[in-house]
């Protein structure tokens, strides 16, 4: 097995480096010459710099939530603690991932409890299309919070947006290893003047999964115990198309009832937590048009109650058990006004959280948060000059009696943008400073939290290139970013009292420093063959600066990798294809000290698809899809002691009608 | 374009010739020198034990060399009895006996009951019994012969430090896990009978232990880290009874010959202090015995009794790897080593 994981490696080595051949070649060559303007501005008007995953792109690489797609993200790093619906979270370009923000069908998803969405309780089988956004959003009227955060991501599904077919639907049915089965329907109609659609998805899995590890010298292969897992997610949502704009209204409802694995601790194999969640959000979209202003309301309200109960701890009692409940509710106005050459935009959104725990000596914390955002953009031929200023307010109290605090800060986001540089070529440099304020865990958290924590700060300089070009049988896009990041305030947790005890202090500074380099490639030929190659690479330098006496001042940032590569390779003829996804990760450090005793090895997983489409007719499909992921069944962790899964497989079965 | 190229092939290559380190032949007797233990971080499993020679050299893979394998997560405790060294590792609930001479590991005891771990944390001995104390609320029995648990004794909660004063074991019980309602008491047991047979109230969170040559027992109660404070208390264990009280900012008790080193970490301000005191007097000698205001987390303390030399560890805020220095009796350093993660814990070698 070894052996074929160094072959495999070798031909991956002989796969990147043909793929920058072909780009020398592409140069060489000068392909751009024979892309006119026109196509190449029609183009400008389509691509950006996001990275936009879609529905074709799901279902063949089969992720088991968003967090696995997200990890593709140039400039992305994913920390997932290991199974079904086990915490996974994205940071982008070494900010934490509080400062990303994820908004669903234009509402944000809130938790102001932990500051983060877990991604790995967010389902993909309704996805229509992912976005990844760092930088300038061109879609003015996303929530003030999104665009003013330091990077946000963004998902469409099918059962909340008007399409043009009258009804859709879709369905998925898999079953894979680890006794996962999943099932998926979701049904909309769509009329011309309205729609109503519902969806509802279960999935389970035992869960428990084989994984080796070395202990100095003694591969261990063992399983990874405590487990199971049980979700359930449906929803219904409809729409109006009015005079001159649109309202949505849907509801959700999640439930998870999961076992919590934990670390992988030598010699002691036992693990018995479990984690239940329930989350019901309610929200509604009105979008307006008049001439050339564009307006959008949205409210949301979400109640997430989640219990954590350990069976086996060793205080008075015998156990943990506490429940959580946190309370958002969510609302906000955009708008965006055309001129001539210049456009005006803005917004405000307010909201407010709570949270209650059933412990007496837990905080009773209550969060007003304001966001107010106007910002304008200059067209001219030659270049795009959009400027914003935001400003956020937080008030906070707690109702046990702690101390109110306020906070209030202002942030700048400067961009400049060319329309064209020679041939084929656009530019972008912008500037970006943005906040987040610590969670309620991070501030109450009982013994942990620190209530005089100060808000982290974030900026990001950014400078990009896109080069594009399209021909009949070849489309060809590469992407390019440089990056410099300051964080001060950074929040991160220390021992405070003794070494159990830690708490949340504000003492980092980091400098990251970075690029990005993403290309696309689609060749067709005229007997039914396409390839498609889809890869980026990230390199991220972030290091702290906070105390130059420290044994760790300029020391790479814990689980932060240098070098990330992303590579898909897809191989279609006429409906049939098999697409190979490559991920590798550079060694990280598990503590900020990069010393030997804190490295975790870098990995190489590769995952693979097989899959064929039956069309019945000209609006019904049925995907056909085979799946081994980690195929060379490498041992990796994205976080010390978090030993992820070895090989395994599944199967699934979609359906669309329309 | 060619250097990324270049820095990518590279990073592939030397992950596919890497290979795992291979263990070094068991031999050779330890003398000369100390064993640290770096008890690591939770959930890491990286604690380690260094060896530090008194001819400079350093080894921070002692038990994974002498092994080829690790310790395991977060070791609270090391000791030596007869001819074998016990390491007590709390998270991952092992005591790992090891040959005292070639360091060789003899037998890892499991400690768990009913398929929960015990967590032990601190370990004495007392006629050929090793007596542990374990987060579940016990006192283990370990048969130091047979090297397996022939008797549980049921104490307060949480116990953690335990010290043995003639025919009795005195164990404090923290109740740690069950802040903020914590337990103030100390465990007399009959080591006869191995029974609790009464329990001292000494102030909140007690800790470390030890016994002075008059046979009495001084602990450290920790109190909450926040209104109350640290304190020193003296129990008279003929009679059992508190006997004196001591207001001292104090995290850890080292014996040094007839006198004690009283260490303290103040968490909040961040100042580590270490005085001598004088238990036949029951004074502080000096309240600045040496000079550690330059450490970033005084952590660990030891007397090496064959050099006549203190040993000092700083954990450097518990997420770095540490240090160990040497003093001479007078106050003046001698030497200084890096260590592991953590670095709380001296056994000494002659």
């Amino acid at each position: 097995m070894r052996r074929f994981y160094r072959m495999a490696k070798c031909l991956y080595i002989f796969i990147v480096l043909l793929c920058f051949h072909v780009r020398g070649q592409v140069d060489s060559i000068q392909i751009i010459r024979q892309v006119n303007v026109s196509t190449f501005m029609a183009l400008l008007k389509e691509k950006s710099y996001n990275l936009v995953i879609d529905r074709e792109d799901i279902e063949t690489l089969q992720p088991t939530d968003i967090g696995d797609l997200l990890r593709k993200t140039p400039g992305a790093n994913l920390k997932s603690y290991g199974g079904l619906g086990g915490l996974k979270t994205i940071s982008m370009r070494g900010l934490g991932a509080n400062h990303s923000s994820m908004v669903v069908d234009g509402v944000p998803l809130n938790n102001s409890q932990t500051g983060q969405v877990n991604l790995g309780q967010l389902i993909v089988d309704n996805v229509e299309q992912l976005t990844s956004s760092i930088g300038l959003n061109s879609n003015f009227l996303i929530p003030v919070s999104a665009q003013i955060s330091g990077s946000n991501f963004m998902i469409k599904t099918m059962e909340n947006s008007f399409s043009s077919d009258t009804l859709t639907i879709r369905a998925n049915f898999g079953y894979g290893s680890f006794g996962q089965t999943k099932g998926y329907i979701g049904v909309k109609f769509n009329p011309n003047k309205f729609f109503v659609s519902a969806f509802g998805s279960r999935q389970q899995a035992e869960g428990n999964y084989n994984y080796s590890i070395v202990n100095g010298c003694f591969p261990l292969n063992e399983t990874r115990k405590n487990n199971n897992y049980l979700d359930h997610n449906y929803g219904v949502s409809g729409g109006v198309k009015l005079k001159k704009g649109t309202w949505k209204i849907g509801y959700h409802r999640k439930s998870i009832r999961q076992e919590l694995p934990g670390a992988v601790i030598y010699y002691n194999e036992t693990a018995d937590e479990k984690l239940e969640t329930d989350s019901d959000r309610l929200f509604t979209d009105f979008k307006w048009r008049a001439n050339k202003l564009y307006a959008r309301v949205f409210f949301n309200g979400t109640i997430e109650k989640q219990r954590y109960f350990d069976p086996t701890y060793l205080n008075v009692a015998g156990q943990i058990d506490n429940t959580y409940t946190n309370r958002n509710l969510n609302g906000g106005v955009s708008f965006m006004r055309y001129f001539r050459q210049w456009s005006m935009f803005g917004g405000v959104e307010e909201t407010v959280s709570d949270l209650v725990v059933n412990d007496s000596l837990f905080a009773k914390p209550i969060r007003l948060h304001t966001y107010a955002m106007l910002g304008v953009r200059y067209n001219h031929p030659l270049f795009c000059l959009t400027g914003q200023a935001s400003s956020q307010y937080v008030y906070e109290q707690d109702k046990n009696g702690g101390d109110s605090k306020e906070r209030v800060r202002f942030n700048p986001f400067l961009s400049l943008k060319t329309r064209e540089l020679g041939e084929g070529l656009q530019l972008e440099l912008w500037y970006r400073n943005s906040f987040r304020v610590p969670s309620f865990n991070e501030l109450y958290y009982t013994n942990i939290g620190n209530v005089n924590l100060l808000p982290e700060d974030a900026h990001q300089i950014n400078m990009g290139f896109l080069w594009l070009l399209q021909g009949d049988k070849f489309n060809f896009d590469l992407k390019s970013n440089i990056f410099v990041n300051h964080v001060k305030n950074k929040i991160v947790a220390v021992p405070t009292k003794n070494l159990f005890i830690w708490s949340m202090q504000n003492v980092g500074r980091t400098n990251t420093f970075g690029g990005e380099l993403k290309l696309e490639a689609k060749y067709k030929t005229r007997n039914h063959w396409a390839f498609v190659l889809n890869t980026n690479y990230t390199y991220q330098k972030t290091v702290d600066v906070t105390d130059p006496s420290s044994p760790t001042y300029l020391h790479q940032i814990a689980y932060i990798p240098e070098h990330t590569v992303n590579t898909d390779l897809t191989l279609m003829f006429r409906r049939t294809g098999v697409r190979i996804s490559n991920y590798v990760v550079s060694k990280r450090y598990a503590l900020n000290e990069n010393i030997l005793a804190n490295e975790l090895e870098g990995f190489f997983l590769m995952d693979a698809s097989i899959f064929h489409t039956f069309k019945v007719g000209s609006s019904q499909s049925l995907k056909l899809i085979g799946n081994v992921k980690n195929a060379l069944n490498s041992s990796y962790a994205y976080i010390r002691s978090y030993i992820m899964p070895g090989i395994n497989y599944s199967i699934s079965l979609s359906y669309a009608f329309n | 374009m060619r250097l990324i190229s270049l820095v990518f092939v590279l990073i592939l290559v030397v992950s596919c010739i890497k290979d795992k380190p291979k263990p070094v032949p068991l031999s050779g007797v330890l003398s000369n020198g100390v064993v640290v233990l770096c008890e690591g971080l939770f959930q890491q499993n990286n604690t380690s034990l260094s060896w530090v020679g008194n001819d400079g050299s350093i080894s921070n893979t002692l038990f994974a060399t002498k092994s080829g394998r690790q310790l395991g997560d977060t070791g609270n405790d090391i000791k030596r009895y007869g001819a074998k060294v016990y390491v007590v590792v709390n998270v991952s609930s092992t005591v790992e006996v090891i040959d005292a001479n070639t360091f060789n590991p003899i037998k890892q005891i499991s400690m768990q009951s009913g398929g929960v771990p015990k967590q032990p944390r601190s370990i004495d001995f007392y006629n050929g019994k090793a007596y542990v104390t374990c987060y579940d609320g016990y006192v283990d029995v370990i048969d130091t012969v047979s090297l397996a648990v022939i008797e549980r004794i049921p104490v307060g909660l949480n116990p953690e430090g335990l010290t043995v004063s003639g025919s009795k074991l005195y164990v404090s019980n923290s109740g740690g896990l069950n802040t903020p309602v914590m337990d103030s008491t100390l465990s007399v047991i009959d080591l006869n009978s191995n029974t609790e047979i009464q329990k001292i109230t000494v102030g909140l969170n007690p800790g470390r232990c030890i016994t002075d040559d008059e046979g009495d027992v001084y602990v450290v109660a920790r109190g909450d880290y926040a209104g109350v404070s640290s304190k020193m208390i003296r129990i008279n264990t003929v009679s059992d009874n508190v006997v004196n009280s001591f207001d001292l900012g104090v995290s850890g008790i080292t014996k040094m010959n007839d006198k004690f080193l009283i260490s303290n970490y103040d968490f909040s301000s961040g100042q580590s202090s270490l005085a001598l005191f004088d238990p036949v007097l029951d004074v502080v000698v000096n309240s600045s015995y040496i000079d550690v205001s330059g450490f970033t987390t005084l952590y660990g303390v030891g007397f090496n009794p064959y050099t006549n030399t203190l040993f000092i560890s700083d954990a450097m805020g518990f997420t770095n790897s540490g240090y160990v220095y040497e003093y001479s009796s007078l106050g003046t350093q001698i030497s200084s080593a890096h260590v592991g993660l953590n670095p709380s814990k001296f056994l000494f070698y002659e």
